[in-house]
């Protein structure tokens, strides 16, 4: 495990250099990505100016909402950029290949293949939305919140990269990458930017229970605006975001079960 | 011309072959309408608006429907610039501009008739509010063919100057997301334009992006009056026509000092 870990350090740094070698490009694409970023914000500002308040939220916690979504997902497309983009092609080209050839777990490898810091200045409008949202909102930050806030986040991105593995899962079988998984993770993004107890039941329970970025995400956020969702206790908060490790642990068993499966497209 | 007509043909036969990738795109097109559709009830419900919720979901719907006509680029073009083969089409005795012109607009008309009628006819059947509304006339709904049709003319000239850039900086990533983003935030995709602040539509409706489907959209639901169809046909046109020159401009001085990968 502690050898994985290292392993997978390693090869970030040795990725995150390759990436610098053209500083130009690099800078360009950065900033293509704030832009577009900071589009989908400027959407977000746009609703509020013309309606306020969404239910029980102010605009200024749904700046916060966004900003959890946008940090937690850029942060599993910078870091988990092997499962996230690469892989469909990794198995349409035959590059799997030689990742089942090396003494290592497939995942672990795949992981280690890619690594997209232009992401960061996404990251960054995240983290500016929050700060915003937090302080329009007047949040009284103690000890518990932040402590909430990290374990928020960093289950969201478990939560995230389960999901995108089901694409790569389906992909063994397919070859083809499947357009259907994006409604669970760019679909689960749009949706979920917002509070979950806005939307109708189905969808609620599509968020709450088979993509759980409610009880990842907008349960302990709700706590830490001090309007604890649906009333819920403090404990859950803490509690419900575990469900991001649990889908990240199904969906790596999947993973490796399917990859026997694998057939090689040659060539 | 025949050899237009004929690529043309080829191209929507092939897009026709994506029959899988279609159901695909259509559930998942369809999921994020109504994810779209949930926010804007809920919105409404905390603040009513003078525009009827029933108009932005037509909005939204006819949005998502027509998404692939926003959207869709030509892979094989990307791949040519990045490869050199593009030395090949150089080759060709035909227009560049316009062969490629024609292959974007089929591959465009094509893969959204796929998934919008499809797509239109579910959200039709969804209960009022939710799904799509009936036209607001017949007049309204012929003059929206009409610039729907003047909106792809637009769109198909959009993607050749997005090319135009790609075979400049011969890698498609920053340019093409730059141009991806306006288009889905000033044609209307990401945020209804009628939900943008009354100041700035006054301007935002005037732009190039606001043609494509937010023109077609608004002489459907009845927001332009019919009485307006001049106007807003000749604005489309004119921007059709400034965009294929700037393209056909961009494409002929590319062509002077195109750069051939290869190796």
């Amino acid at each position: 495990m502690l050898n994985t870990i290292h392993l997978y350090i390693r090869s970030m740094g040795m990725l995150l250099k390759s990436h610098l070698q053209y500083p130009a490009s690099f800078f360009m694409q950065t900033l293509a990505q704030l832009v577009m970023e900071g589009g989908e914000m400027l959407a977000v500002i746009l609703v509020i100016d013309r309606f306020e308040n969404l239910k029980q939220w102010s605009g200024a916690n749904l700046f916060f909402f966004f900003g959890l979504m946008s940090v937690s997902f850029y942060i599993t497309e910078f870091f988990g950029r092997g499962i996230t983009g690469n892989f469909p092609s990794m198995v349409r080209n035959g590059q799997l290949d030689t990742l089942l050839l090396r003494p290592r777990n497939v995942l672990t490898q795949v992981l280690c293949s890619g690594v997209d810091p232009r992401r960061i200045s996404c990251i960054a409008v995240g983290v500016t939305a929050m700060i915003m949202g937090s302080n329009m909102s007047d949040v009284s930050w103690s000890f518990l919140k932040v402590l909430a806030l990290i374990e928020s986040v960093l289950m969201s991105c478990m939560l995230i990269l389960g999901l995108f593995m089901i694409e790569g899962i389906f992909c063994i079988h397919s070859v083809k990458s499947v357009e259907l998984v994006n409604a669970l993770t760019y679909g689960g993004r749009s949706a979920c930017q917002y509070p979950i107890d806005i939307y109708p039941r189905p969808l609620k329970i599509l968020f709450s229970v088979v993509a759980p970025f409610a009880m990842t995400m907008h349960v302990p956020a709700a706590y830490i605006l001090g309007k604890p969702l649906y009333g819920w206790p403090t404990w859950t908060v803490f509690v419900t975001p575990l469900s991001g490790i649990a889908v990240l642990f199904v969906m790596s068993m999947l993973f490796n079960k399917g990859i026997r499966f694998y057939r090689s497209t040659g060539s | 011309m025949r050899a237009y007509f004929s690529v043309f043909r080829m191209r929507l036969k092939m897009e026709l072959q994506y029959r899988g990738a279609m159901i695909g795109g259509i559930i998942c097109q369809m999921f994020f309408g109504i994810v779209l559709v949930a926010l804007y009830h809920a919105l409404y419900e905390s603040k009513g608006q003078a525009l009827p919720i029933e108009q932005v979901s037509t909005y939204v719907w006819l949005q998502q429907a027509f998404f692939r006509m926003m959207v869709a680029t030509d892979p094989d073009l990307n791949d040519k610039i990045k490869n050199g083969s593009i030395s090949y089409d150089l080759c060709r005795p035909v227009n560049l501009y316009w062969f490629y012109y024609i292959r974007i607009a089929a591959q465009k008309l094509m893969g959204s008739l796929m998934r919008g009628i499809p797509m239109m006819i579910v959200a039709f059947l969804l209960p009022k509010g939710w799904g799509m509304s009936l036209p607001a006339s017949i007049p309204g709904l012929c003059s929206g063919l009409v610039a729907l049709f003047l909106g792809l003319l637009c769109m198909c000239a959009l993607e050749n100057i997005t090319m135009a850039f790609t075979m400049r900086t011969l890698d498609p990533r920053g340019m093409q997301s730059l141009l991806g983003l306006l288009m889905v935030t000033l044609s209307g995709n990401l945020l209804p334009l009628t939900l943008f602040p009354d100041s700035w539509q006054k301007v935002i409706t005037m732009l190039p992006y606001a043609q494509l489907l937010d023109a077609s959209i608004r002489l459907y639901s009845g927001e332009y009056p019919v009485s307006d169809l001049p106007v807003v046909l000749l604005r489309q046109a004119g921007w059709a026509i400034v965009l294929i020159l700037l393209g056909i401009w961009m494409w002929e001085s590319n062509r002077k000092k195109m750069i051939i990968q290869g190796g």
